[in-house]
């Protein structure tokens, strides 16, 4: 019998062998192809179950925790502050992927960076991963008043410190709460996401970053900068003709200013009054060209480098196109026709203007620290742009000043504080505009940017940014102030 | 002279006994590091009942060596802690899937090993048991046919291998396969002049008589039963397999192979043209990517799970094994697959190898007929079902529904399978015995 029982050993040892050379295709050779399958979701499903770190404000407000869960995933991540901040921290969806924060910043959130993998001996040994904690430069306090101040308009505010670049406030509205997208309850945040995405008031989409819009006179800065910059301007040369209406070549149509009002005399007294046929004037003098490149050192035609996920560009035309179409020339260089811009780069205009003519970078976050409290990444500032010389932001800022304290921005004044700023009001249907405001406080020594723009609001007259975007500027300038020392 | 022999063999017997001891320590500190590996995976911290755990695990494989010594000592020194070994990392698996199955896995634990015990207190000579083949066959026979009756049999999960009694689920096919092994083993030892010489040529082929074929036809009917009445494919291929190896053992004759393999295939066949179950079983291994979130999601989720756990494996506690459905009992091996990786399923298939590799050493230096047939009986019980649940799990045979042995969740099969290896120890202890006694007459003739 002993032969047969050799043999029969002989055949089990195949079978393993069997097993095993199928074990190593499983395990190895096929294992990527298993892996990547579209119907393999235990990735996702151990990415959506990890525990991530907290997203917080500056001032230490908890936005995004994950708090321990039974069932199917063992984290439930958690937006206290509901609607406040989706459209920085954005969410963390099972189906839907994620954003924000939240997606720019997953491998710290998650403990995938390698300055936390391998930090302990024993995390190593069990791979375990420690999540790092991200600490936002926004202010919980100036948050709150951007939002408040906003109410329930549409539209954005964005305030930054022009210095380094950290978003002191953005504020979006409308708005959505990022909880129900984060539920476990699948069906339940398929259903939220498609409410909101059904919804016409486009409550996903981030006004600040993600959305342009005609900048209107709020672009004269832009302008007025490039202007001076190119030398064939000054503050006393050249006058512009006090007119009603500039007539444009190639065109019957001419342009106007608001009401049909008058305006003219030298830059500063164009910008201050926002006249629209000195600018016109100014931008056919200035050439397509000029006018192009000075838009593109604002950081036009690109998107900021926010760390935030798909930011969109703001828009100036082409050079070339203004070459057979002078009156597009004319009316993009009062905001107007094909120039459209997000809020975030309106305020990064006035942030370069009130940092000597550099753009630094925009960010949100601060500082990363793991869970012992350790700084394991800190933003360092760099600047963005080169827009302009410092003499020229510094005559750009002299005249902003004046918009304020005499022009069409005297809402945005604050009793002690001296702001420099320019108000925009872009007509978008027959009695819509959309309004802006960007600028500046302290004038002598800026430590807030801003832009505050709301859309399609009633109304139409050179004075409705001044009237109805100003005064948000001014309530959330002082706030940034008090938190922006 | 009789003394310096007496001498020489309890210094044997308890070199075995030693190797054992230190593979046992060796197997229980391995047990202890991965569950406190997973532990430490899912919870960051030491749990409190760490130390009611060990006591427990380390004390029943402690009772089991202590068994071995007292009443097998001569016998195999590696089988005991590679049974513990795959016990062991089946527990941790377990626990760390489910606590409540847990505690139930512990006390089943316990029961194994007092099965294991019982049955080398019970079964002092493996040769006594040759004596009841016929009892064994009435025993064997009504176990596996137990779950049609009514009132006891349980339906669970689309199988009827169950019975309940008093409250308690048992599936009585675990231990049928070891009592119609043993029944088989001396069947076979007593008819195999006649079954070898129950052959004619046909041509240049060999094939049975018919008259002498009774037993494998009934074996081929009973096989089908379970298969059809009982939905239990797994089974019925391991039952007979088992009966047409031992067979093929016993009279060294090919043609029963062949014929049973034969008769196999068309049972198979004409269960997979009549039954549903077969079908979508069969059409499940074919492709299961059809019906990925449906019918072929088990299998495709543990494919997922293997691919997950790569080379290395992601790390006890760390994967989602809790994905696969049945993955305690059916799809454990996933579950190791996906957190030990390629290396721990190697692991594992190593363990059988060897297990299977002694119970066949065993088999071949018994010199007694039927303990011979009897050992490679119980070998291919453990061998091929290991391998029938592996091979399912990796999608490399159509799955079926057994367990894992040692390894899975389940009273049933844990029992049954302790049973196993005491009774594979007890041949490997007679075996030795004899051995010492030749040795003892040779010495007592040289002086």
């Amino acid at each position: 019998m002993n032969r047969q029982i050799r043999r029969l050993g002989i055949v089990l040892v195949v079978l393993f062998i069997a097993l095993f050379l199928n074990l190593n295709y499983l395990q190895v050779v096929d294992a990527k192809r298993l892996n990547d399958h579209p119907t393999n979701t235990r990735a996702v499903v151990r990415d959506f179950s990890r525990a991530r770190g907290v997203i917080q404000t500056s001032d230490g407000t908890v936005l995004a925790e994950s708090m321990p869960s039974s069932g199917q995933f063992e984290n439930q991540r958690r937006y206290p502050e509901a609607n406040l901040y989706s459209h920085i921290t954005g969410y963390f969806s099972f189906n839907f992927g994620s954003d924000g924060v939240e997606r720019t910043y997953n491998d710290a959130l998650t403990g995938r960076t390698n300055n936390l993998s391998i930090d302990r001996f024993g995390d190593w040994l069990l791979e375990r991963e420690r999540t790092a904690n991200v600490s936002l430069t926004v202010s919980n306090q100036v948050q709150h008043i951007a939002a408040d101040a906003l109410a329930d308009r549409k539209g954005a505010v964005v305030a930054l410190d022009p210095r380094n670049g950290a978003i002191l406030a953005m504020a979006d509205s409308p708005t959505y709460d990022p909880n129900p997208l984060a539920s476990h309850d699948l069906p339940a945040a398929t259903a939220d996401w498609n409410k909101l995405n059904a919804d016409s008031d486009k409550p996903l989409l981030s006004r600040a970053y993600r959305e342009r819009y005609f900048p209107g006179s709020s672009f004269k800065v832009v302008t007025a900068a490039t202007a001076l910059d190119s030398g064939k301007v000054t503050v006393t040369e050249p006058v512009f003709p006090v007119l009603s209406e500039l007539p444009l070549p190639q065109s019957s149509q001419p342009i106007s200013n608001f009401g049909g009002e008058t305006c003219g005399g030298p830059l500063p007294e164009a910008l201050r009054v926002s006249c629209n046929t000195a600018f016109a004037q100014l931008g056919l003098d200035l050439g397509g060209p000029t006018l192009a490149d000075g838009a593109g050192r604002f950081g036009f035609n690109q998107v900021p480098p926010i760390d935030l996920p798909f930011g969109a560009s703001s828009l100036f035309p082409d050079a070339g196109t203004f070459a057979r179409d002078k009156p597009a020339l004319a009316k993009s260089a009062i905001g107007q026709q094909d120039v459209q811009a997000t809020p975030l780069q309106m305020a990064l205009v006035a942030a370069g203007i009130a940092n000597n003519g550099t753009v630094m970078t925009p960010h949100v976050m601060k500082e990363i620290r793991d869970s012992e409290g350790e700084v394991l990444q800190t933003y360092d500032a760099q600047a963005w742009k080169e827009a302009v010389p410092a003499d020229v932001a510094r005559t750009t800022r002299d005249m902003m000043v004046e918009v304020v304290n005499s022009g069409t921005g005297t809402r945005a004044q604050l009793p002690d504080v001296q702001v420099a700023g320019k108000t925009g009001t872009a007509q978008t249907g027959r009695d819509t505009s959309h309004v802006w405001f960007i600028g500046f406080a302290p004038a002598e020594a800026p430590r807030v940017a801003i832009a505050v723009m709301l859309e399609n609001q009633p109304n139409v007259s050179e004075a409705t940014g001044g009237i109805l975007a100003a005064p948000i500027a001014a309530e959330v300038l002082q706030a940034a102030l008090a938190a922006n020392p | 002279m009789r003394t310096d022999t007496a001498v020489r063999q309890s210094v044997v017997f308890r070199v075995r006994r030693n190797t054992e001891l230190g593979l046992v320590i060796l197997a229980a500190v391995l047990i202890v590091g991965a569950y406190i590996l997973a532990s430490l995976g899912s919870t960051a911290s030491l749990p409190a009942d760490i130390v009611p755990f060990l006591v427990i695990i380390l004390g029943l494989i402690a009772a089991a060596h202590v068994a071995t010594r007292r009443l097998a000592p001569g016998s195999d020194s590696i089988l005991l802690p590679l049974a513990a070994l795959l016990n062991g990392i089946g527990y941790v698996f377990i626990a760390r899937l489910d606590n409540d199955l847990a505690a139930l896995q512990a006390l089943w634990t316990a029961l194994g090993i007092g099965a294991f015990v019982g049955t080398l207190l019970l079964v002092r000579r493996a040769r006594d048991l040759e004596r009841f083949r016929y009892t064994f066959a009435l025993i064997g026979i009504g176990l596996l046919l137990m779950p049609l009756l009514p009132v006891v049999g349980q339906n669970i999960n689309g199988s009827r291998l169950w019975i309940r009694i008093a409250g308690a689920t048992f599936q009585p096919g675990e231990l049928a396969k070891i009592v119609l092994c043993v029944f088989f083993a001396s069947y076979l030892v007593e008819k195999r002049e006649l079954l070898s010489e129950a052959l004619h040529r046909v041509g240049s082929v060999m094939v049975p008589n018919f008259k002498h074929f009774g037993p494998v036809v009934m074996m081929w009917a009973i096989s089908l039963v379970i298969m059809t009445a009982e939905r239990d494919l797994g089974s019925s291929l391991l039952f007979f397999a088992l009966f047409i190896s031992m067979l093929w053992i016993a009279t060294g004759r090919g043609a029963y192979l062949a014929a049973g393999g034969l008769m196999f295939s068309a049972g198979a066949l004409i269960a997979w043209n009549a039954f549903s179950h077969v079908q979508s079983r069969v059409d499940i291994w074919l492709d299961p990517w059809k019906d990925a979130s449906g019918s072929g999601y088990q299998v495709v989720q543990a494919l997922f799970a293997f691919a997950a756990g790569g080379f290395a494996g992601t790390n006890l506690a760390q994967g989602r094994p809790d994905l696969i459905p049945y993955v305690e009992t059916d799809f454990i091996f996933a579950a190791i697959g996906e957190e030990l990786g390629l290396l721990g399923t190697t692991a594992i298939i190593t363990v059988f190898v060897l297990m299977v590799g002694t119970g066949l050493r065993i088999a071949m230096r018994s010199e007694s007929p039927f303990e011979k047939l009897l050992a490679a009986g119980l070998t291919t019980i453990l061998g091929v079902q290991s391998f029938v649940i592996i091979g399912g799990a990796t999608r490399l045979i159509p799955l079926t529904g057994i367990t894992l042995p040692f390894v899975s969740y389940g009273g049933s099969s844990l029992i049954a399978n302790y049973v196993l290896l005491a009774l594979l120890l007890r041949i490997s202890h007679d075996q030795a015995e004899r051995a010492q006694a030749q040795a003892l007459a040779q010495d007592e003739t040289r002086f």
